[in-house]
């Protein structure tokens, strides 16, 4: 990524995207009614090409979701938003919240889930670009072993450039780790950087 | 005489934006520190009178540093300024001892009450 971003870009997107995370997290813990442990996110840049063979080796002998979010902003601010993560920790979650434990409501566990982290998520991003994001309904892509690696290589053929950001929440009796990558076209990351230069030259 | 105040954040932009919040009026050398460790140097080899105190940081957390300012009974006013806003981690930052508690990114007119109602400004 420093290829790509100044030293000072990378800075200040990492603040931007740490303040969306603390807001992301303050709204899980309300929905699970427990303190959630807000760890610094990994970011990075990277080609979308690259995506299914990074997440290849993490998820493609076990029990996986993915669920995508198209989101649409001003100032050709768009993209797809997918959530990674294991099953069995979702089923915990899914515990946690009260849901049934038959596939039906694992999807809409799913939904809710990925909603949250990506929704508030975004949501306090674009807040602070004064920008305004509307989605799309979230879509599970994938659920079941094996798929996840095909439906990233799907998914990612659509884009250029992907954000990574490897999020770990640790709840107090358990931590629920998933991965978010934001999917965007390539000439969105010549407008970040311009919004990023703002933002530092405002300061 | 100025307030000797330290900013600390592991973000270049974050210790900018509360440099840039504070008022005019506020007479203070400023100092800065990128984590927790950094942090406890400064408090430890000089009197300082007020940190702005970030809570995620690599090294040594703002929790940490709370505590240790605890627990060496150094004298000094925190004021925690965080992403990470949920409310039982603004009960354990007040019950460790800071002043306040506020959201990032900073308000600076959230942050002249409370320098004012602190009688620091």
């Amino acid at each position: 990524m420093s290829t790509i971003f100044s030293e000072e870009q990378r800075d200040c997107l990492q603040e931007l995207i740490n303040v969306a995370m603390g807001l992301a997290s303050d709204k899980l813990a309300r929905f699970l009614n427990t303190f959630v442990h807000l760890q610094v996110p990994a970011i990075e840049l990277v080609n979308s090409a690259q995506i299914p063979a990074q997440f290849d080796a993490q998820y493609n002998s076990i029990e996986a979701a993915l669920v995508s979010q198209g989101f649409l902003g001003s100032d050709g601010l768009r993209g797809e938003a997918i959530v990674l993560y294991q099953l069995d920790n979702a089923h915990r979650i899914a515990a946690l919240l009260g849901y049934e434990t038959d596939s039906a409501s694992e999807l809409e566990m799913l939904t809710d889930i990925s909603s949250i982290l990506t929704t508030t998520f975004l949501n306090g991003l674009a807040g602070q670009i004064d920008n305004q994001l509307s989605y799309s309904a979230p879509r599970v892509l994938s659920s079941r072993q094996n798929n996840v690696t095909a439906a990233l290589i799907e998914t990612a053929c659509h884009w250029e450039m992907a954000l990574k950001v490897d999020i770990s929440y640790q709840l107090i009796d358990h931590s629920f780790n998933c991965d978010m990558l934001l999917l965007i076209p390539g000439e969105a990351v010549l407008n970040i950087q311009q919004i990023l230069d703002r933002i530092v030259e405002e300061f | 005489m100025p307030l000797p105040v330290l900013i600390c954040d592991d973000s270049l932009l974050a210790r900018k934006q509360v440099r840039k919040s504070l008022p005019e009026s506020f007479d203070a050398d400023i100092l800065t520190a990128g984590n927790g460790v950094e942090a406890l140097a400064i408090l430890r080899s000089q009197e300082i009178g007020l940190v702005f105190l970030d809570l995620t940081m690599p090294e040594l957390d703002g929790i940490g540093v709370l505590e240790a300012i605890k627990q060496d009974g150094l004298d000094c006013f925190v004021i925690v300024i965080s992403a990470d806003i949920q409310p039982e981690m603004q009960k354990r930052v007040t019950e460790l001892g800071a002043l306040a508690f506020i959201h990032k990114p900073v308000n600076p007119d959230k942050l002249i009450v409370i320098l004012k109602h602190y009688g620091l400004i």
